[in-house]
């Protein structure tokens, strides 16, 4: 319950400064982006082939909007607060630091998790496809899903190199998300992309319409394995980051 | 009480060479206590504090706050120590009393002790008529009220404050001073640091002088008034002694 607490009033920082005018401003244009996209292709091609604007959604609200808001959000975790002196303040309070990293995780999948769904019903109302509703549902669901596992291993780098945090992030997302996550190996049960295409695949109901070669690029595992594959996976990112943040120290000359 | 027992702490610097900050400190503050920890620049004042708030872990040494060891009950030692540091830190766009509930919160306190405890801590600190007005846009002198306000939300018996007054004006700077000396009458221990001497030479029952990471002089008010040159003849005594002054 404290603990609890204590995690909403840190969520209170990172939330605060997202709300700025400058911010609103920016995450509108960014939700705005696939609906540009979905116009520009049904401009180019007129009505939008179903599959097609599915593949495009996905490839531009839960794959390209979702990492870039968490990139934003979640990578300065620590080194805004280094930056802005209030880490030491929030640091040296009982389970401050946990508090700083959950806070700031759930401050960055509300914030990109809003952006995305908005975004997500622009685009839907720029591709006028049949069954939206449906459509809707499921890439909500995957919003979720790329938003918590991907804040979390963005927690990682901000933990490790605050200061690198973005950089590193960037390298991480391609190494593991984009590298192993598509390759036919038992490493891209560690990722998240791999349980995101294989959600989309499984909603979408393309199993058995996929080609043999894309089929290795997805798990026909059920839907729950994929989502507690996905928690677990944050759970132990999570751990890891708090642990190695409960061990930082910051020489008082390494935090200006 | 505060108490440091040969408290210690390296830095390995970019070179791989080793930075003593902190060399064997050892020093105590009893309940009711203020001491001015005293000294330069660089010289190790900020490390110390940073210790004591297990902000940093020490190389060698511990120290104790109210009973908990510093290396063995950290979680303790936050619970009963009030940190203030040098740069207020406060969030731009939360209010002073948004600040003091979500600082509580993290302290674990129940809503109706917030309740109880924030409006007092905000007329105690003379924020009232800005208590809701964004920390952005108060002056160096209110945020560093909203900073030592959201030290003692938790009513710590001790308290650590490293350059409380730096950036203040002579005004704000007296002001906190006598906050701080009513503190002190509560029982508090407090520890405070700073390199602006005329400020607190009345103010601080005993003095500490640091230079390069050790203890060099300490004595009381009485004792440092009596020095030649008063207490800054006993400073630059202490950290310069090879300069005739």
């Amino acid at each position: 319950m404290n603990a609890g607490r204590g995690i909403l009033a840190v969520a209170g920082f990172p939330l605060r400064r997202l709300l700025a005018p400058q911010r609103v401003i920016l995450a509108a244009l960014g939700a705005a982006f696939p609906a540009g996209v979905m116009l520009a292709v049904r401009r180019i091609a007129g009505d939008l082939d179903r599959d097609f604007a599915v593949v495009l959604l996905y490839a531009l609200v839960p794959e390209a909007l979702c990492m870039l808001g968490l990139l934003v959000t979640m990578c300065p975790a620590v080194a805004d607060e280094l930056e802005r002196g209030t880490w030491q303040h929030v640091s040296v309070r009982p389970g401050g630091r946990r508090s700083l990293l959950l806070g700031t995780f759930l401050a960055a999948v509300t914030w990109t998790a809003a952006v995305a769904l908005f975004a997500l019903a622009l685009a839907l109302l720029a591709a006028g496809l049949p069954g939206s509703g449906r459509l809707a549902a499921v890439f909500a669901a995957l919003i979720v899903v790329s938003c918590v596992g991907r804040a979390a291993l963005f927690s990682l780098p901000a933990v490790i190199v605050p200061k690198r945090a973005l950089v590193a992030s960037v390298a991480a997302a391609f190494v593991v998300e984009y590298l192993a996550g598509f390759l036919p190996a038992v490493v891209n049960q560690l990722t998240v992309s791999l349980r995101l295409r294989s959600l989309l695949v499984r909603w979408m109901g393309w199993e058995r319409a996929l080609p043999a070669e894309l089929q290795l690029l997805i798990d026909t595992q059920p839907t729950w394995v994929h989502i507690m594959a996905v928690v677990a996976l944050a759970s132990v990112m999570l751990f890891a980051a708090g642990v190695i943040l409960a061990r930082r120290q910051f020489p008082p000359a390494e935090e200006a | 009480m505060i108490e440091a027992d040969g408290l210690t702490k390296h830095f390995r610097a970019a070179d791989g060479t080793v930075v003593k900050a902190v060399d064997g400190v050892s020093f105590a503050v009893s309940a009711g206590e203020m001491v001015g920890l005293l000294g330069a620049n660089g010289v190790g004042k900020t490390t110390t504090m940073r210790l004591l708030a297990t902000l940093l872990k020490p190389t060698a040494g511990t120290a104790r706050i109210d009973g908990c060891d510093i290396t063995t009950d950290p979680l303790g030692v936050r619970r009963r120590l009030g940190y203030l540091s040098a740069t207020t830190g406060v969030p731009d766009r939360l209010t002073p009393r948004e600040v003091l509930v979500s600082f509580g919160r993290l302290y674990g306190l129940e809503p109706a002790a917030l309740a109880e405890r924030v409006p007092h801590l905000l007329h105690v600190l003379g924020l009232e008529a800005c208590a809701g007005r964004p920390c952005g846009r108060l002056s160096t002198g209110q945020r560093q009220r909203v900073s030592l306000g959201r030290a003692l939300v938790h009513d710590p018996p001790a308290l650590v404050l490293d350059e409380p007054t730096s950036g203040l004006d002579i005004v704000g700077a007296r002001d906190l001073l006598d906050l701080l000396e009513r503190l002190r009458g509560e029982g508090r221990s407090i520890l405070v640091s700073t390199h602006r001497l005329h400020e607190i030479e009345r103010r601080c029952d005993r003095f500490l002088i640091i230079d390069a990471g050790r203890i060099v002089a300490a004595g009381s008010r009485e004792e440092m008034a009596a020095a030649p040159g008063g207490l800054e003849g006993a400073f630059f005594a202490a950290v310069e002694p090879g300069a005739a002054r």
